[in-house]
């Protein structure tokens, strides 16, 4: 026992000798989502180019479950030094807050320090379905009713499918419209592959895949500029500009009291990431835009996405309340 | 113990957790949203499915016990002091809920290792301390260092 | 491109040291990865995957295959020496593995499980290879009630693994069932029994359960009675496997790696339920039934054969649609997109020499994992010789590890600790925890696939019976209940 107590004393010596500048230690980087998802992949993917920025290493941390609340949750209670931050991400950080009533955090709970990604949706259908266009779809939408499949309640896709169907519209579309839930982003896809869903709005790199296997038949695209690969209108040339709201993005915080220095820092280590070359082209190879935001931009950016889904939540009746 | 006597008893407790769930639990921890169209989608239904299943089981439990005559041997008889030391052993678990966040991971596992081979009596004191020292220092090491997982690191020491 | 063609292009690819390389390496890896509780196949690939973002795209991709087959393998070690699976897929090895190590023989059981798995490794990288095309297809008829049909003829598996008694067996399983419906609903998003919990949105962490379930009642177990083991033979033993062990499984092993290549071809399921459903089918067919879940070396093998035949088919739907089958395929896919492949149908006409490469790799693999596993069985197997009273500490702590690995939470070391205690009630009680854990995996898929199609029938329960793979899994359903309750009414083991 003596060995031990003389390690301890000697470990608490070194741990209580230096305050000094952020960052002294590495950084816990809560990542909200399952590994694989966008979101791990996103994460891990600045992480390289972050970690030389920062001089210090980033910890990924999964932490899973109910989408995205458990692990904001955690950010959201943790130490606010700095070295405990959190990715966060459109389900998590706009959809699900506007949806849920009884989520057990709001957006005033954290400090965005900045968003750097953002994904074009897109919509589309099977290959071997009959709908073709958005008007063949509006048209089944009216008549027989339609379905779309999402990765689970109170996600983008969730949401996302209603707005569209809103926007084209369809009356009551949360109620007109059947929305299928699957476990996750890949079950929703294979949703629509297997019959089971018409239709799903997503991030277009969850459908590149299929759209370059001719699996499947993409509608539209919510970004102001065409989407490479994807052979379809952008909403804007449908005539619905206002759904170009509707994309996911990536973004990092920290719980609500972060000191505006370490708040600075990130700003410097973002701007510094995005000029990594390597990580630039491996996101735009997955179909993101990558576009670093300071914080007051992402903060607007993050409240004005969440100020229009909120509307259109009310307006359709989709709030959870329970 | 017979096996009419476990049967029986444990026939009574699925019958107690069925009628739990039944009047307490689903009513009031299930939340079921007001415009469900249909009872088979309500968030509701499957858990009263198996609330029905489970009396289903504890009615069957009770009726086949009755008849059960054969005498349950105990394979694994508790030696003396048990209660105690299973006690004890809750106690070891509930402290490490309560200190890991003050004194970390390595810490806390440090000291439910050296309390639970003390709590065993081991026969080998000497080599139970070094390993309450080690194993947790080790695996520490990997799972900070190699697997890159955020060990919780608490507020007395700092591990690096 | 003629085959010969395609296989040579693909062997130009791979015919380099490195790609072998990287393979041994996350063979290697996979191996160490499954072998620590908690750590899983799924972590050791996800850890694996940012090293390959620099390699050649066949190179990164067989080092991830090489980590998962491996991690498949390497569950299989804790779960046989400490009762404590070391991945969800290896729970079916500890019903008979554990009771062999606590007889002497862990070497035996260890060399079982790595010859089964090596060779359901091959069937199942054969049938990827042969038939990835026509079983895609197939599995694209499954949506929700086919799902629904096959989920539920999976739970007849409680039956096999109930023990003594049925009845006790179905609590258990019941049990399970409700503990699943903790989270949040799947279809309005309400909260079931998560008492404003956020830890509990999620639901219970599946390996916390896990773990809890099978290792922690060990630990307390020890605390009962800290010297019941002496006297008990416990130490390795020469006791090793030999080629009429091998020979006597086989047909269970062929078996358990077919089940294995139909559920890995489905996705969402999982290898854990293929262990159970190879287990349970091994368990019904042989003539020393009485014997399963005593240490019966069959047993083992057909659970280690029903989940390492998952590994090569869960490819099947990644490659022919670019559809993860689970969570490590959904990681493997982000490293061929990050090296801007699309797995798909067009993957076979423009990349068809990666296709081939990986094949390659994939059929080599097999040979590597049996040549790594033999020297890991070496290097692990003197944990049995650890006195047990420095053990089972040891075990405690590796446990609160592992556990906290899987998602970072230290909530879900406190389901593990509370999850021992039920555990540990189950075991007194004589409830066997088998039951409560395929239940627990399978619960949410049936009531998820049950409520998807009453989605998409507008509630109409017709929808259930559309087509003949629903047919087929529901007319199996009810032969296996018949067969069942005949053997209760007779007195006969089911």
């Amino acid at each position: 026992m003596k060995v031990l107590s003389t390690l301890t004393v000697g470990l608490a010596l070194t741990a209580g000798a230096a305050l000094a500048e952020y960052p002294e230690r590495p950084i816990n980087m809560i990542i909200p989502y399952g590994a694989g998802g966008a979101t791990d992949i996103s994460a891990r993917t600045i992480a390289e180019a972050l970690g030389e920025a920062v001089g210090r290493p980033l910890i990924m941390a999964n932490v899973t479950g109910a989408g995205g609340a458990t692990g904001s949750v955690a950010a959201m209670n943790a130490n606010p030094d700095g070295y405990t931050m959190l990715f966060t991400r459109v389900g998590s950080h706009s959809v699900n807050p506007a949806m849920k009533a009884t989520l057990p955090y709001t957006l005033d709970d954290f400090r965005y320090v900045t968003v750097y990604e953002i994904n074009p949706f897109a919509c589309a259908v099977a290959a071997n379905s009959d709908i073709k266009t958005m008007d063949d779809l509006m048209e089944k939408a009216k008549g027989e009713g339609v379905s779309y499949s999402s990765s689970g309640v109170g996600s983008a896709l969730h949401l996302g499918g209603a707005m569209v169907l809103d926007a084209f519209g369809l009356e009551d579309a949360a109620n007109a419209a059947t929305h299928i839930p699957q476990q996750g982003g890949g079950a929703a896809a294979t949703a629509v592959l297997n019959g089971t869903a018409d239709f799903l709005c997503t991030n277009t790199s969850a459908l590149a895949g299929f759209v370059a296997n001719g699996q499947m038949t993409p509608l539209m695209v919510t970004t102001a500029e065409p989407v490479v690969g994807f052979d379809a209108p952008t909403a804007a040339e449908l005539g619905h500009p206002e759904l170009e709201q509707l994309v996911g993005w990536t973004g990092i915080a920290g719980p609500k009291d972060l000191p505006d220095e370490v708040a600075a820092k990130w700003g410097e280590w973002m701007t510094q990431a995005a000029t990594d070359e390597k990580f630039v082209n491996q996101m735009e190879s997955l179909g993101s835009i990558i576009d670093v935001m300071s914080p007051e931009e992402a903060r607007e950016f993050i409240n004005t996405q969440y100020e229009t889904f909120r509307t259109l939540v009310d307006e359709l009746g989709m709030r959870i309340e329970g | 113990m017979t096996l009419r006597t476990l049967q029986v008893r444990l026939g009574i407790a699925a019958l107690l957790i069925a009628a739990f769930l039944a009047l307490v639990a689903i009513p009031s921890f299930v939340s079921s949203p007001s415009n469900v169209r249909n009872i088979v989608l309500s968030p509701v239904f499957w858990p009263y499915v198996l609330t029905g299943m489970t009396a289903l089981v504890g009615v069957l439990l009770v009726l086949t016990g009755r008849h059960e005559t054969a005498e349950l041997e105990d394979e694994d008889a508790a030696a003396p002091g048990a209660p105690l030391r299973l006690v004890a052993l809750a106690g070891i678990m509930v402290a490490v809920m309560l200190l890991l966040p003050w004194l970390g991971m390595p810490l806390v596992t440090m000291l439910a290792f050296a309390a639970t081979a003390f709590l065993y009596r081991t026969r080998h004191p000497v080599a139970a301390a070094i390993c309450a020292v080690l194993v947790p220092l080790v695996l520490y090491a990997f799972f900070a260092h190699v697997a890159g997982v955020a060990v919780p690191q608490g507020e007395v020491i700092r591990l690096p | 491109m003629s085959l010969w063609d395609s296989l040579m292009a693909g062997l130009s690819l791979v015919a380099n040291i490195e790609a072998f390389a990287a393979l041994f390496v996350g063979i290697v890896i996979g191996v160490i990865g499954g072998a620590i509780p908690g750590l899983s196949a799924t972590m050791a690939v996800a850890l694996a995957l940012p090293f390959t973002f620099a390699m050649q795209p066949v190179t990164g991709i067989l080092l991830l295959l090489g980590v998962y087959k491996g991690g498949i393998f390497g569950g299989s070690i804790p779960a046989i020496l400490i009762k404590t699976p070391g991945t969800p897929a290896s729970s079916a090895t500890i019903l008979d593995g554990h009771p062999m190590a606590e007889r002497g023989e862990a070497g035996r059981a260890l060399g079982m499980a790595l010859w089964a798995s090596c060779t359901a490794d091959l069937v199942s990288n054969l049938a990827l290879i042969l038939f990835a095309g026509w079983l895609a297809s197939f599995a694209l008829n499954f949506g929700p009630p086919e799902f629904f049909a096959l989920i539920l003829f999976s739970l007849t598996i409680i039956a096999g693994v109930s023990g003594e008694s049925l009845l006790r067996g179905a609590l258990s399983a019941l049990l399970g069932l409700l503990l699943a419906t903790v989270g949040l609903d799947l279809v309005y998003g309400t909260n079931r029994f998560t008492f404003g919990d956020p830890n509990l949105m999620g639901g219970l962490n599946f390996i916390a359960v896990l773990i809890g379930l099978f290792a922690i009642p060990e630990v307390i177990m020890m605390a009962r009675n800290p010297t019941a083991h002496l006297g008990r033979t416990r130490a390795l033993g020469g006791a090793k496997v030999t080629f009429a062990d091998y020979r006597k499984s086989f047909r269970s092993i062929i078996r358990g790696s077919m089940i294995g290549v139909f559920l890995g071809s489905i996705p969402g399921i999982g290898a854990a339920p293929s262990a159970f459903l190879s287990y349970s089918e091994a368990r019904r067919r042989s003539p020393n039934k009485a014997n399963f879940g005593k240490g019966e070396i069959e047993g083992v093998a057909a659970a280690e054969a029903g989940n390492n035949g998952v590994a090569g088919a869960t490819l099947i739907p990644l490659l022919a649609l670019g559809v993860p089958g689970d969570v490590i395929t959904a990681i493997i896919i982000g490293a061929f997109m990050i090296h801007g492949l699309q797995p798909g149908p067009m993957m076979f006409v423009l990349n068809v020499d990666i296709i081939y490469g990986l094949f390659i790799g994939l059929i080599v693999s097999s040979v590597f994992l049996f040549i790594v596993g033999s020297v890991a069985i070496r290097g692990f197997r003197f944990v049995a010789d650890i006195p047990k009273r420095i053990l089972m500490p040891t075990v405690l702590v590796l446990c609160v590890y592992g556990v906290f690995a899987v998602n970072n939470n230290v909530f879900d070391v406190g389901v593990m600790f509370a999850m021992g205690w039920v555990g540990y009630v189950m075991l007194r009680a004589r409830i066997p925890p088998a039951p409560f854990l395929i239940a627990f995996i399978l619960g949410p898929l049936l009531e998820d696939s049950f409520r998807q199609s009453m989605l998409m029938s507008g509630s109409d329960p017709s929808i259930l019976l559309r087509g003949p793979i629903t047919w087929f899994f529901w007319a199996l359903t009810v032969l296996v209940v018949i067969a069942i309750g005949r053997s209760v009414v007779r007195k006969v083991p089911v």
